[in-house]
């Protein structure tokens, strides 16, 4: 799976990279407008070791961002899941506050909490949870009427077990939006360290653009395609593992 | 079925690069012709928005249209992929592109004093000498062009990195108005204006820090186009540049300052016409600060300077002999 992902990530951008120098060649751009790919190598040497860290840098606050929004989205996703007035809210509240462009919010977040490790994992926690939290909300709100009512009619319903029926009914879905989810608390932390934050790659891509430098750019893009594919393969392994226990589990406790 | 996916993806690909290249056409004579500006509309580009409104560019038969620039935005670039015929750019950027091969010529300076500098309040110690940095906290824009002139400030008064604190600084001023950073860079004819009145309404003064004060001389904005264009229509280049600096006259002229300030509204609603007043009156200071030269001269002793800053700080690999890129009447 891991491997699939990186070869995919390689495709896509290989087929990018080809895309900008077949430009080039045509139109007859100079370096400047889009680097030849002897400039794209060199810079992606001198800068893999200063950029790996930034990478990292970033990854480690979206993977905290992304585990903050993953539980909230699921505490607050699974307290909603009933039509009642809380849950309608929330789920207003949750389409109107991601109906926000960050943009517009991030300065109010970095006055606040200044431009530091805090400020970037809100704005990470914040692009990844919406989303998130209204995949959960539509999942876990949807009765699976053939199993509920056997427990609902024999009067052993508990909230814990719709829970986990609901769950495990849905498991697949789950962990394709929470793999998903990866790329958003990705972006997200990007997009803040780009406005305003002193850390992370999203903060060199911002000194390369104001640079004009593109193979800067280019080699940060490579770095952070291989860092997500990694980070996403490894989601959907573990999705996978746990769909696969779930599954003998309940075989096993089959009569 | 994967060979037909292979098949499909090249079809792709090659669609996708005819249908970029078609997008991009070479500017031609004649036809509405873009001048993209470096940053958005504010009081900096008063006589570039000046000479489209009141025509001057159709007077000497010309079409152009004037856009609006931004952080994102890149004159050089549009020039090169036929998006724009004319631009404003900044020295820095003139030096890397022609560095990266780029067929990028100046054909005028419109700020002969670079409005970048550095703002700090009259109640802290004041700043008389590159040596008065030392143990202060001073605002830099980390891959800006106020990053190289500080550090080639610092580097020419001897004074090393570590003996002050270089915070990283972007849009929002709070740090500097709640002191965290003394030293904050800004536009002096811009934000410089506006973050002096808030300060006054607070009863703080202000003053700035002018890096050419102290021997460092970095150029700011001029206006550019390509090499193709100054071969092969010499003619269109000298109109719009006449017509251009008929505009910037015009604006830079005290007795034109109510027509300058309506186009300004016009162009900028959201900025309170007192401070475009007071912004108009500071870039005065800067595009024309010495009567006897032209606007629009080519100062090339501080271009050749620009050049040499950037080579000291490493930001260009060899020199460019930028003299050669300035198109001097």
């Amino acid at each position: 799976m891991l491997v699939r992902r990186i070869s995919q990530f390689f495709i896509v951008y290989g087929a990018g990279i080809g895309f900008l120098l077949a430009l080039k060649s045509i139109l007859g751009l100079s370096d400047y407008v889009i680097p030849g790919p002897l400039e794209i190598w060199d810079t992606g040497l001198a800068v893999a070791h200063g950029y790996l860290y930034d990478v990292l840098n970033t990854l480690g606050v979206a993977m905290v961002g992304q585990v903050l929004s993953i539980i909230m989205a699921f505490s607050i996703g699974t307290a909603a899941r009933k039509s009642s007035w809380i849950g309608s809210f929330i789920k207003a509240a949750a389409y109107n506050i991601q109906a926000y462009p960050i943009v517009a919010v991030a300065p109010i977040i970095f006055i606040l909490l200044g431009d530091g490790f805090a400020a970037r994992l809100i704005i990470a926690a914040m692009i990844c949870y919406f989303p998130l939290l209204l995949s959960v909300v539509s999942i876990m709100s949807e009765p699976i009427t053939d199993i509920e009512h056997f427990y609902l009619a024999t009067g052993r319903m508990r909230w814990q077990l719709e829970i986990k029926i609901r769950a495990f009914e849905n498991i697949q879905k789950l962990t394709t939006v929470i793999s998903g989810s990866a790329t958003l608390a990705m972006a997200g932390t990007i997009v803040a360290e780009f406005i305003a934050a002193n850390a992370g790659i999203g903060h060199a891509i911002r000194i390369a653009l104001y640079q004009s430098d593109l193979a800067k750019i280019l080699a940060a893009l490579f770095l952070i395609g291989i860092f997500l594919s990694l980070y996403q393969g490894t989601l959907e392994w573990v999705g996978e593992k746990i769909i696969n226990k779930w599954v003998i589990v309940d075989q096993e406790e089959l009569p | 079925m994967k060979k037909n996916i292979i098949h499909l993806f090249f079809i792709f690909f090659i669609s996708c690069t005819l249908f970029a290249v078609s997008m991009v056409s070479p500017c031609r004579a004649e036809e509405n012709l873009n001048y993209r500006l470096k940053w958005l509309f504010n009081a900096s580009v008063t006589g570039d928005i000046l000479a489209e409104d009141q025509n001057l560019f159709a007077e000497e038969g010309l079409n152009i249209t004037v856009k609006a620039g931004g952080p994102e935005r890149d004159a050089i670039r549009e020039l090169e992929m036929g998006y724009a015929a004319f631009g404003v750019a900044s020295a820095d950027q003139v030096i890397r592109a022609r560095a990266k091969g780029a067929p990028v010529v100046v054909i005028a300076q419109l700020f002969q004093i670079n409005p970048l500098q550095w703002i700090s309040k009259n109640s802290k110690p004041a700043i008389n000498t590159v040596e008065d940095l030392r143990g202060r906290t001073v605002g830099i824009t980390y891959g800006g062009n106020d990053e190289t002139i500080m550090k080639t400030l610092l580097s020419r008064a001897g004074v090393k990195e570590n003996e002050l604190t270089l915070a990283s600084v972007r849009y929002d001023y709070t740090p500097f108005y709640m002191d965290k950073i003394e030293v904050w860079p800004v536009y002096k004819n811009a934000q410089g204006i506006i973050i002096g009145e808030k300060l006054r309404k607070e009863g703080e003064d202000i003053q700035f820090f002018n890096p050419v004060n102290h021997g460092v001389q970095f150029v700011a904005n001029s206006v550019v186009t390509s090499e193709k264009m100054m071969k092969e229509h010499p003619e269109i280049v000298a109109r719009f540049k006449k017509a251009l600096l008929k505009g910037w006259h015009m604006a830079m002229n005290p007795a034109n300052q109510d027509l300058a300030l309506t186009i300004l509204q016009r162009y900028n609603k959201n900025t309170p016409k007192a401070l475009q007043e007071k912004q108009l009156a500071s870039t005065r200071e800067l595009v024309w600060p010495d009567r006897s030269k032209e606007i629009g001269h080519i100062d090339v002793k501080a271009w050749q300077q620009t050049e040499q800053i950037m080579l000291e700080q490493g930001l260009i690999k060899s020199g460019v002999n930028i003299k050669t890129a300035l198109i001097i009447p």
